[in-house]
Parts: structure tokens; C-alpha cells; sequence
């Protein structure tokens, strides 16, 4: 890195840039319990940008923070690929913090519940490893000019195909799909419950008239 | 300083203090003492002292603090009176007249000699009232009256001159074999009467008079009230008091019903608007059908009253998943009808956070909250409802029909009838209304029977309320 520190310039009022982000971690059962130390599983927990960009353009470093029982469990990653890679033989939660080129920017935190089991059998036998990743977006809200710069112009991180083990965008159809479908059933139901609502509002205003008219003028309806 | 005047005093030696002393002499005195001392600045309280230890030492006068104990005369007993400091005032025994006296008597006191020439000190407070005197002219011109004769009305007057309008000793002394029995307040309107009329009749022309205002009406409602006040019997004052409890309890409980009437009215706005929002939608849906989200982010529903997402507009890097957290002012039921509701429709409670998913996912929960909302709502109403049939039931039997509620309302299953018409579970039996009854019909009655029976009381109450006013 670089030890030059620049102005960083004010903040470029009404910029917003969004970065998206792949977080979390792959498992491979070793198949046995691991004689000297009773581990089960080797995992990398990781952070990687959705696209094909190299992030150390706008990320400092970036800090894991791993269950207490661990040799140093502060791991802190100034370059690309920002993942560590460990055995262990428990799930706990990973604490990844992201800190960022321009100084005056506070960083960003994300937890990730580290994954090692799964029900299906082929993982338990070591078959194939187990990914439990996730998709999120950094929002950059009125990022200063240098920020800006570090942000708009990217350099891929590599040259072949960049790909993740989770299709994201067929993911993203899907939900919003679901999404829809769900909004339209629940509106037909606040629809349902609010007509049969207005009904038995009417039905209590005609109940209370009649009443007030039976006993005779009294004005007391109190339920 | 006492002691050198006693001494200088003893010597006969000319002294320079005030000959008597006086209250001013000795505050003065002391105030000298306290001259207004320097402050000094440089004293600072040392770092890492506690405050409180730092206000023990440093005192007012911002004296740096004494390392051993003094005693210093000032605090609170600085008030006491220095006696002895200068020579005696001698006394006299004399005579004196009392003005207030019309026979001159004349009477002996103690007085200081210096006074002796001056005015008996009492004698200012021999005020005497300057009652108007009519004359016979003015009577039968002006202060004629039916019930009142020249004979009393004099009575009166003379009575007013020699008690200094103290109508109670006036109304004690009047002659009442010669004239009929009258109040004070009769008395008292008679002779303001007489006072405006006369200033009135006297005033010259183009001057405006000052009148006496005097409600001799007001005056007999007011001792009317307060004898009635004073003869309550402890029984009396007791019920009272339980009845104005009552009375607040019951307007307490008619707002309480208000404002639920008015929440109501909202909750049902909310869900017309949501209903017009989606009429819309689809119609633009139908000219549009590839781009849905932009037109749901015009049609954010005003104002959903359920939850408030917080708004991130701050400067600075945030994740895209922090603004779909449900803010902590969500209660516990609500997050919990959230959870239920997604969990039936088969979401994620965390969807992928893209910047469409989120709103939607936002303005989604919106709906699950207002669906609960309406929910609870209905529940209550339900309720109500059966409270009021079972009195309807009681008073009028058998006319039910004839108010035209159809039966699918009257059932108070509501959402269970629907449920079993159509295949498709409902969203909204996923939500536990906890909170409210909502079916009265085994438990309830007697919660209806308690109900009635509180309501008949009240108004029992209220006529008795009415008829004390």
C-alpha cells in the first residue's frame, strides 16, 4: 500500500455509488474427525465484489474477526482475495469489517454465521463443499472526491471469467417474483378484512341505534 | 468594639458613634465586616479531582481551602444583634389624648422622651366612612321606594353613620320591632342603591359618576351555597365525591372510545388507500408489463401508518441489507405476526438486498402490518358486536331479523368462514390476535354479562348526576 495520504476533498453532495458484494464462507468435511485436534471441517470465510473488480482500489483492509478459541483470532487482510481460510470443527459468527481508502470514512461491519453442516448427505462425505454465501450491496452515499475516483474507476480483478458459486441474479428474478405474488395476495386479503371490517362497523352502528331506541333515549352505549 | 464604647462611656469621653442605635447601624456594621474580597483566579481545581469533593473545599468566598480547621463568624449566626453599642434612650411617663376620643379624656403611657411632642401613633388608624346624607328633596325625588318607608331608610342610614358600614353589627342592631326583618343583603342593596342614585343625581352634568356595583342577588345565591355546603352531612359528602370519581371515569372512558372509533377510521383509510394503490398498479401494469417496480415506487402508499423504515440519507458507506431491518419500534407481537405471515407465504426473512427487493420487502411488511392491524380491529369490532346482539337479544327478542345484518357478520367467525369457501389458507389466520377476545362466544358471555351490568350502573349513575345538577 501506498503510504501517501491525500486530501481526501468534501463530500460530493448527492453522489451515490453502489457496490454490490459477495460474503461468506465454503466447508469441506474432511470425511473423520481429525485425530490431534478433533477438527471436522476446513472453511474459508471470504469477501469478494459481485463484479469483476478489484477492490483494493477503494478497500484499505479488511479485518476478520474469528471465535475467541483460535491463535489470534484478528485476522486483517490488506489485499485481494480477502477470505482466510482455517479448520475447525463448530459454527460461530465471523465478524468481517471493511475499511475503506479514505480515512474519514467509518467502516462498514457484516456478520457472517459460519457454516459447516448441512443435512444433505453428499456434503457430510466430503463430496463437495458446502457454500453458504450471501449477496449485499455497499451504498456510498456523498462519497468525497477521492473516494469517488477510487470507486468509478475500477480494474478487474482478472482476466478469465469471473463467476460465483450462487446464481445471484436468478436469485434476485425469483424473489422479486415471489415478492409480487405475495404482495398481490396479501392486498386481496387487507381488501377481504377491511370490507368485512367496514361491514360489521355498520352492523354495530345499526345495533347501537336500535338499542338507544329500546331503551329509551339513553345515550350510554358502552361495550 | 462594644466594649470600647462601654469604656469611652464610662470615661464620659466624646465619642464618634451614633448617639442611639438603630437597626440600619448594626447591618451596616456587619456589612463592612464582609468586605468583597479578591478572587483568585490562579486557584484551580486539580485534575482528577471529584466535583463534589472540589465544591466541599472551594467555598463562596473563594478562599483557597484552609489546611487546618477554622471557625470563622460568618454562616448563619451573623445575624445577631449587637447590643450595648451606644447610650440609652430614656423613657417618660406623660399624658396623653387619643383623637379618636371626642371627650378629651386624657391618659398616662411610657414613651420614649424624644417623642414627647409627636401625635398618639394609634390615633391613624381612627378611620371614620363618609356616609351620604340626603335631603328631603332628593328622597321624594329620587330614593322613593315601595318597600322601604323614610322612617327606616333613616334607620338604616343612621345605623351605616354609627357602625362604619359594618352591616353585620348594623343588621344585629336593627330596629326590627318598628320595621320588618331584614338580611344583610337587603340592607346592603338599599343603601348602595341610594349611594349610586345620590352620586348620580349629584354628578355635574358631563362628568361620568362613579358607581358602587353591588349583586345583591349574587350575593343571596353565594350565602345560599355556602350555607348549603356547610350543612352536607358526611354521607352527602361522601357520595359526592364518589359520583365526581365516577363522572371522570366516565368521560375518562368515552374518550378512551373516541379515540378507538378514530383509530379505526384511520386503519380503514390506510387500507383503502393500499386497496386504490394496487388498482392502479394494475392498470398501469397492464399498459407496462416489464418494468413493475418503478411503478410500485410511485405508489408507495402515503402515509402506511405500521412501520416507519428509517430513511438513510446519511453521508457515508452503509450495506444495503441494514435498511430492510425492521426499526426497534416495531413491538414484539407485530415483528411476530411479520415472521408468521412470511413464513405462509414462503419468504425469506432476509431476502437478497437489491435496491427493488428492498422496497418492496419494506412496503410487503407494510401490508403484513396493517393486514394484522385490521386484524385485530375486526376482533374487537366482532366482539362488540356479539355484546351488542346479546343486549339486542334481551331488550327486543326474536326482531333480530327485521335490522337486515346478514348472518355471515352476525357469525363473529369471520375469517374462518371465508377460509372454508375458498381452498387457498389464509394469510391472516397465520396471525395470533393474541391481545383481543375475539371469539366471545363461550368465554365471552359472562364478559358480556359483566359488561351490561357495568353499563346499567353507569347509567343509574348518570341520572343520579343529573338530578343533582
Amino acid at each position: 500500500m501506498a503510504e501517501y495520504c491525500p486530501d481526501p476533498g468534501g463530500r460530493q453532495k448527492g453522489v451515490t455509488i453502489i457496490k454490490p458484494i459477495v460474503y461468506g464462507n465454503i466447508a469441506r468435511y474432511f470425511g473423520k474427525k481429525r485425530e490431534e485436534d478433533g477438527h471436522t471441517h476446513q472453511w474459508t470465510v471470504y469477501i469478494k465484489p459481485f463484479r469483476n473488480e478489484d477492490m483494493s482500489a477503494y478497500v484499505k483492509k479488511v479485518h476478520f474477526k474469528l471465535h475467541e478459541s483460535y491463535t489470534n483470532p484478528n485476522r486483517v487482510i490488506t489485499k485481494p482475495p480477502y477470505e482466510v481460510t482455517e479448520t475447525g470443527w463448530g459454527e460461530f459468527e465471523v465478524i468481517i469489517k471493511l475499511y475503506f481508502n479514505d480515512p474519514s470514512e467509518r467502516p462498514v461491519t457484516i456478520y457472517h454465521l459460519l457454516k459447516l453442516f448441512q443435512s444433505e448427505t453428499d456434503i457430510m462425505l466430503g463430496k463437495k463443499s458446502l457454500v453458504a454465501e450471501f449477496y449485499d450491496e455497499l451504498i456510498f452515499q456523498d462519497p468525497s472526491a477521492m473516494l469517488q475516483q477510487l470507486l468509478t474507476a475500477p480494474r478487474p480483478l482478472t482476466m478469465g471469467v469471473y463467476k460465483h458459486e450462487t446464481d445471484f441474479e436468478e436469485k434476485k428474478k425469483r424473489t422479486m417474483s415471489n415478492l409480487t405474488g405475495a404482495k398481490n395476495k396479501l392486498q386481496i386479503e387487507i381488501g377481504e378484512l377491511n370490507d368485512r371490517l367496514k361491514q360489521t362497523r355498520e352492523a354495530i352502528t345499526k345495533f347501537k341505534e336500535e338499542i338507544i331506541k329500546l331503551e329509551g333515549g339513553e345515550d350510554i352505549i358502552d361495550t | 468594639m462594644a466594649a470600647v464604647g462601654d469604656v469611652r462611656d464610662i470615661l464620659e469621653l466624646e465619642s464618634n458613634s451614633q448617639e442611639f442605635i438603630t437597626k440600619d447601624a448594626i447591618f451596616n456594621d456587619l456589612k463592612k465586616k464582609s468586605k468583597p474580597k479578591k478572587t483568585d483566579v490562579n486557584f484551580k481545581k486539580p485534575e482528577g479531582m471529584h466535583r463534589e469533593l472540589w465544591g466541599l473545599l472551594w467555598t463562596d468566598n473563594k478562599d483557597a481551602p484552609p489546611i487546618i480547621p477554622t471557625d470563622t463568624n460568618q454562616g448563619y449566626k451573623q445575624m445577631k444583634a449587637k447590643i450595648g453599642q451606644s447610650r440609652v434612650r430614656p423613657w417618660k411617663w406623660m399624658p396623653f389624648t387619643n383623637p379618636a376620643r371626642k371627650d378629651g379624656a386624657i391618659f398616662y403611657h411610657w414613651r420614649r422622651a424624644a417623642d414627647e411632642d409627636k401625635d398618639y401613633p394609634f390615633a391613624r388608624f381612627n378611620k371614620t366612612v363618609d356616609v351620604p346624607v340626603y335631603s328631603d328633596l332628593e328622597y321624594q325625588q329620587h330614593l322613593h321606594d315601595e318597600s322601604w318607608t323614610r322612617q327606616e331608610t333613616d334607620h338604616l342610614f343612621d345605623l351605616c353613620k354609627r357602625f362604619g358600614l359594618r352591616f353585620v353589627i348594623i343588621q344585629d342592631r336593627y330596629d326590627k320591632t318598628n320595621f320588618p326583618n331584614r338580611s344583610i343583603e337587603d340592607l346592603k342593596e338599599r343603601y348602595y342603591n341610594i349611594c349610586n342614585i345620590l352620586v348620580k343625581v349629584r354628578a355635574p352634568l358631563g362628568t361620568d359618576p362613579k358607581i358602587r356595583v353591588f349583586d345583591a342577588d349574587h350575593e343571596r345565591r353565594r350565602k345560599e351555597q355556602l350555607n348549603k355546603l356547610f350543612n352536607r352531612t358526611a354521607e352527602q359528602v361522601e357520595e359526592e365525591e364518589y359520583l365526581i370519581s365516577e363522572l371522570k371515569k366516565i368521560e375518562l372512558r368515552k374518550k378512551e372510545r373516541e379515540k378507538k372509533t378514530q383509530d379505526l377510521q384511520k386503519l380503514i383509510t390506510a387500507a383503502d388507500s393500499n386497496m386504490e394503490a394496487r388498482r392502479s398498479e394494475r392498470k398501469a401494469t397492464k399498459k407496462k408489463l416489464l418494468i413493475p417496480h418503478k411503478i410500485s415506487e410511485k405508489n408507495i402508499t402515503p402515509e402506511s401508518t405500521s412501520i416507519k423504515f428509517p430513511d438513510i440519507r446519511q453521508s457515508g458507506v452503509s450495506l444495503r441489507s441494514q435498511r430492510m431491518k425492521l426499526p426497534a419500534s416495531v413491538g414484539q407481537k407485530k415483528t411476530k405476526a411479520i415472521e408468521q405471515v412470511l413464513e405462509e407465504l414462503g419468504l425469506e426473512l432476509n431476502p437478497i438486498p437489491t435496491d427493488d427487493i428492498v422496497s418492496m420487502f419494506n412496503e410487503l411488511r407494510q401490508d403484513v402490518v396493517l393486514l394484522y392491524e385490521l386484524k385485530l380491529a375486526l376482533a374487537n369490532c366482532e366482539y362488540e358486536l356479539q355484546t351488542l346482539r346479546h343486549r339486542f337479544e334481551t331488550l327486543a327478542p326474536g326482531r333480530m331479523p327485521e335490522l337486515g345484518i346478514s348472518g355471515s357478520i352476525l357469525d363473529g367467525s369471520g375469517s374462518s368462514r371465508t377460509n372454508t369457501e375458498s381452498p387457498t389458507t389464509k394469510l391472516s389466520e397465520a396471525i395470533d390476535v393474541v391481545s383481543a377476545p375475539s371469539t366471545p362466544t363461550n368465554t365471552g358471555i359472562i364478559g358480556i354479562q359483566k359488561k351490561r351490568k357495568a353499563a346499567i350502573e353507569q347509567t343509574n349513575l348518570l341520572k343520579k348526576l343529573k338530578q343533582k345538577t
